[in-house]
């Protein structure tokens, strides 16, 4: 399986992977590539640098799609911001049984502060808005930069997750705190739990149980048409029309992130399809094999300073592949494509559509350091 | 590479690490440790959250109990979850109650609701270290925190500043102010803020340095990690241009330079942004944890945080 398969077969590309790795950069340049190979893509990032919006011409508040300038090609690009308060009141509003309940509930304070802050929610909206566009007909192929979550499952166990903090009975044990004990509760346990719970109350000075009283009232009548479409977007996740592909880079502090993220995907179905390792510097050239031939008519001076630059990135290049073995046995799958380290980072349309010509090299060109098929 | 400059710590017993995710928080966190330890203080590096911090002190397994690493210097781990947890089963007292309401969704919410909160109790963990004593003497001259990258360290600072509007009467009040007061003061506290010499880093520094400081907290210059070194001369990109083009000597020599370059346009970006020069740490080809790696961190940042004569 390359990268190229993946993008003429699949509908969805989740690009995964932690903070810093580059995983907006390589989101862009492979729909950049796929829209030049004839696919009609959008491209959905969550977080991108200035320079990156600016490459992309995403000045365009969140949520609208702007076509990228790519020139005369076979397919098209468009780009688009998630927009997480937006899609959270675009849900509401589609599930609200009528607009005045709607108008409330985004007008209640836990609301505003749960929509911004409640672990998973920005994750569930990026979901959501992947929702939208793949069942929409705008588009073949969507390219998903997920939110840097510390566990990338927070984005796609997002949709479950929202569901049973949301689901009223888990709201209704703070209406009642005593419903943790169930029935098998003595009468003193029951009372001093209550008033345990309303001296934590008391303790922080904080309101809550209340004004979580009053949201739940309103949330309820959510519940039926959430539920349904949490468990529409959970299939189409799990489905063959949706591949994940970790972004990776040779950092230490990867592994055991990585690892986290292999195994909680497991726990919910899903599993990363390819690994796409960025900022790898190439083995052909500083690898432990590599050799080279003296070069004439080089200054002795001048010599001695392109051996020791040479050292340098070799030093580094054995580095990053013994950072990158424990996190390749982690992930559990092949790499598909290998980035080069840049000097500096890539800024333009032009760097970027230069950087999905590395994703995809030519027929028959085997992606450097390919590992084992079917992990 | 530091150069005469005022010193980064004079009297401050609290220095908080924090950074963009990769750019070596953990290592300059354990290289800090290491110089103040050589230096004859004694020392507690704290990990708040995920991290390399025990790993690179050769304490792989660190827990929230502070465990002596090396002489002079302890370390402990302290996620933001379990001072909430420890927290509850303090209120609550009676474990089985503290388990089941912790373990429900609904504390969940309850967290959500109360942000911040988690990362009170991190940094009230981490003043009771300060003031904790033995014997009569302080436990620790100073306490060194790896808090979480940017986008999660806001809220560790901020804590104090996002409670107040919530809890202004009552004991979670008092606590607030009296450790906002602390972090404020820049006699007691220090922020640093590791950078790599790159854009994207370099962007996230500049703004993380301007919220710290709305907060009204102490920052220090930006230290920016992993500079690569300046290998060549200004003649021999001259020479480079007579040389095969594909030849590996060639290709690793225009790397360092063009790298070398942006990593120098990207500090006086930064120079500039911030108005403070940054503190310099070498690129360490072979890592941090090669042979030697830490060592040469904890030089330079003993020679810049005023520990070496």
């Amino acid at each position: 399986m390359t990268l190229a398969d993946l993008v003429a077969e699949r509908r969805v590309l989740l690009c995964v992977g932690s903070g810093g790795v580059g995983k907006t950069t390589t989101a862009a340049a492979i729909a950049i590539e796929a829209a030049r190979r004839g696919r009609v893509t959008a491209v959905l990032t969550v977080d991108p640098s200035r320079r990156l919006k600016d490459a992309l011409g995403l000045d365009a508040p969140g949520g609208t799609a702007r076509r990228v300038p790519l020139g005369p090609i076979p397919g098209r690009l468009d780009a688009l911001l998630l927009d997480v308060r937006g899609t959270f009141d675009g849900l509401v509003h589609d599930l609200a049984p009528s607009p005045e309940l709607a108008r409330r509930i985004l007008a209640n304070r836990l609301y505003q502060n749960l929509s911004g802050t409640l672990s998973g929610t920005a994750e569930y909206m990026a979901v959501e808005s992947v929702y939208r566009l793949a069942t929409g007909a705008n588009y073949d192929l969507l390219v998903v930069d997920t939110p840097p979550a510390s566990h990338a499952v927070d984005f796609l166990d997002a949709p479950r997750r929202l569901l049973a903090l949301l689901d009223s009975r888990a709201f209704a044990i703070l209406k009642d705190p005593t419903t943790l004990l169930g029935s098998a509760g003595s009468r003193l346990a029951h009372l001093l739990l209550r008033g345990v719970v309303q001296g934590l109350e008391r303790f922080t000075g904080l309101g809550l149980v209340r004004e979580i009283g009053e949201f739940v009232e309103m949330i309820d009548s959510l519940m039926d048409g959430l539920r349904t479409r949490v468990a529409a977007v959970g299939e189409l996740l799990r489905s063959d029309a949706t591949r994940l592909v970790l972004v990776a880079a040779p950092e230490p502090r990867l592994a055991s992130e990585t690892e986290a993220l292999a195994a909680a995907l497991d726990r919910i179905g899903l599993r990363v399809h390819g690994v796409i390792v960025n900022r790898r510097l190439p083995s052909a050239l500083f690898g432990p094999d590599a050799t080279v031939t003296p070069l004439v008519g080089v200054a002795a001076s001048v010599e001695r300073r392109l051996r020791q630059g040479w050292s340098d990135l070799r030093a580094l290049a054995a580095h990053q592949t013994a950072v990158l073995e424990p996190l390749l046995r982690a992930a559990h799958a092949p790499i598909v494509a290998e980035l080069p380290m840049l000097p500096a980072a890539p800024a333009s349309l032009t760097d970027l559509t230069a950087l999905g010509e590395h994703l995809f090299p030519p027929a028959g060109g085997r992606p450097v350091l390919a590992r084992s098929e079917g992990a | 590479m530091s150069g005469s400059r005022v010193p980064l710590l004079t009297s401050q017993r609290l220095v908080v690490v924090t950074g963009k995710g990769g750019v070596g928080k953990s290592a300059v966190t354990a290289a800090l440790a290491l110089a103040a330890a050589a230096a004859g203080k004694r020392i507690l590096a704290v990990q708040a959250g995920p991290g390399r911090l025990g790993a690179l002190l050769g304490a792989p397994a660190l827990s929230s109990e502070p465990q002596r690493v090396r002489p002079g210097l302890s370390a402990a781990v302290i996620e933001p979850a379990d001072a909430l947890a420890g927290f509850v089963h303090g209120v609550l007292r009676v474990g089985v109650l503290a388990r089941r309401l912790l373990e429900s969704t609904t504390f969940q919410v309850l967290a959500a609701a109360a942000p911040g909160l988690p990362e009170l109790l991190v940094l009230h963990a981490v003043t009771t270290w300060l003031d904790q004593r033995r014997l009569g003497r302080r436990s620790y001259d100073l306490v060194v925190v790896d808090a979480p990258a940017s986008g999660h360290s806001l809220p560790l600072l901020a804590a104090p500043r996002t409670l107040r509007g919530l809890a202004r009467f009552g004991p979670v009040a008092e606590l607030l102010t009296r450790i906002e007061r602390r972090l404020a003061d820049p006699a007691e506290t220090l922020v640093c803020v590791i950078t790599t010499p790159e854009e994207l880093p370099v962007r996230e520094t500049i703004e993380l340095c301007r919220e710290i400081r709305a907060l009204g907290l102490p920052v220090g210059p930006p230290i920016v990690n992993a500079m690569p070194p300046r290998r060549f001369r200004p003649g021999d990109e001259e020479a480079l241009a007579h040389l095969e083009p594909g030849h590996p000597w060639v290709v690793a020599a225009r790397f360092l330079i063009e790298r070398r370059r942006v990593a120098a346009a990207q500090v006086a970006a930064l120079r500039r942004a911030t108005g403070r020069r940054p503190l310099l740490l070498p690129l360490l080809f072979a890592g941090p944890e090669a042979t030697g790696g830490l060592e040469t961190l904890a030089h330079e940042l003993s020679v810049a945080a005023g520990f070496a004569a």
